[in-house]
């Protein structure tokens, strides 16, 4: 999966890399952004009120 | 054959992958409950303290505007500095580093009113994690609440360290299971515990023990300095 990534990036080695690093922030930044505020609710962690709920 | 050996190790390669990924973005997940929520809710509980006191600073006509908080909670036993206290105890106000004082099940009293219990919620851990320290406070300590004429001083005389979160019963303007059976002016601090999860929840109750009127210098009370 990774390996398939790595060839279908274009330009050399340093390129790649650069390329790599920069998907990477972007799913990172995706994940912190979007996916956690969603799913952070959903698990039960973080309930602090008696509610009886 | 061979080409099929090729395969199944193409398909075994990125089922590790993937094992690999997930286990890295469950820990993204630990750093974004443990570390960002934190620096987000601190970001905006700071922005709102603020304006909090500059509106109390402004002298200007008119009812005071509660709508950014009502006062700052002090509780040196928690080393955590001042918390912000506002309406409502959903996420979508204790996410931004408060405390929250309840509307529901049970309505909470304010520290102004002559009985009462003035009950609060924050999170143990992220947003802020405002009652992190909850373990630290223990019978005698003082807990004290800031509003923009009234310093008010409680004392800690009780604390329950694991019930049900079906246990309203210790927001009753008269907490009996803390043992008090007559009308007072109390003060009850609920989070969650054990620390990293919301199995249970903690409970500490405090009882008013004097109100000092805030000076011009807002010098704070004996037990804060």
């Amino acid at each position: 999966m990774y390996g398939w990534i790595w060839r279908h990036l274009p330009g050399n080695a340093w390129v790649r890399a650069l390329l790599s690093i920069v998907l990477v922030l972007a799913v990172v930044y995706v994940l912190f952004q979007y996916v956690f505020p969603w799913a952070e609710p959903l698990l039960p962690f973080n309930d602090v009120t008696v509610d009886g709920q | 054959m061979a080409r099929a050996r090729n395969r199944m190790a193409g398909m075994i390669s990125v089922f590790g992958e993937l094992l690999i990924t997930a286990g890295l973005v469950l820990g993204l997940f630990v750093v974004y409950s443990l570390w960002w929520t934190n620096v987000l809710a601190d970001r905006a509980a700071d922005k709102d303290g603020a304006q909090v006191r500059d509106q109390w600073a402004d002298q200007g006509p008119g009812a005071l505007d509660t709508k950014d908080g009502i006062g700052f909670l002090h509780v040196p036993a928690m080393q955590n500095g001042e918390v912000l206290v506002k309406r409502g105890t959903g996420t979508d106000v204790l996410n931004h580093g408060v405390a929250g004082y309840y509307t529901d099940p049970i309505k909470s009293a304010l520290p102004q009113d002559q009985q009462g219990n003035f009950t609060l919620a924050a999170h143990r851990d992220g947003h802020g994690a405002k009652f992190h320290n909850i373990h630290k406070l223990k019978t005698g300590d003082s807990i004290v609440f800031e509003t923009k004429d009234t310093w008010y001083v409680y004392k800690v005389y009780k604390t329950l360290p694991e019930t049900t979160k079906y246990n309203v019963d210790v927001l009753q303007p008269v907490p009996r299971e803390s043992g008090r059976t007559k009308p007072g002016r109390y003060i009850t601090l609920t989070t969650c515990t054990p620390v990293y999860t919301s199995d249970y929840r903690y409970i500490v109750w405090g009882e008013l023990e004097r109100a000092e009127k805030v000076d011009r210098d807002r010098t704070p009370p004996a037990e804060l300095r």
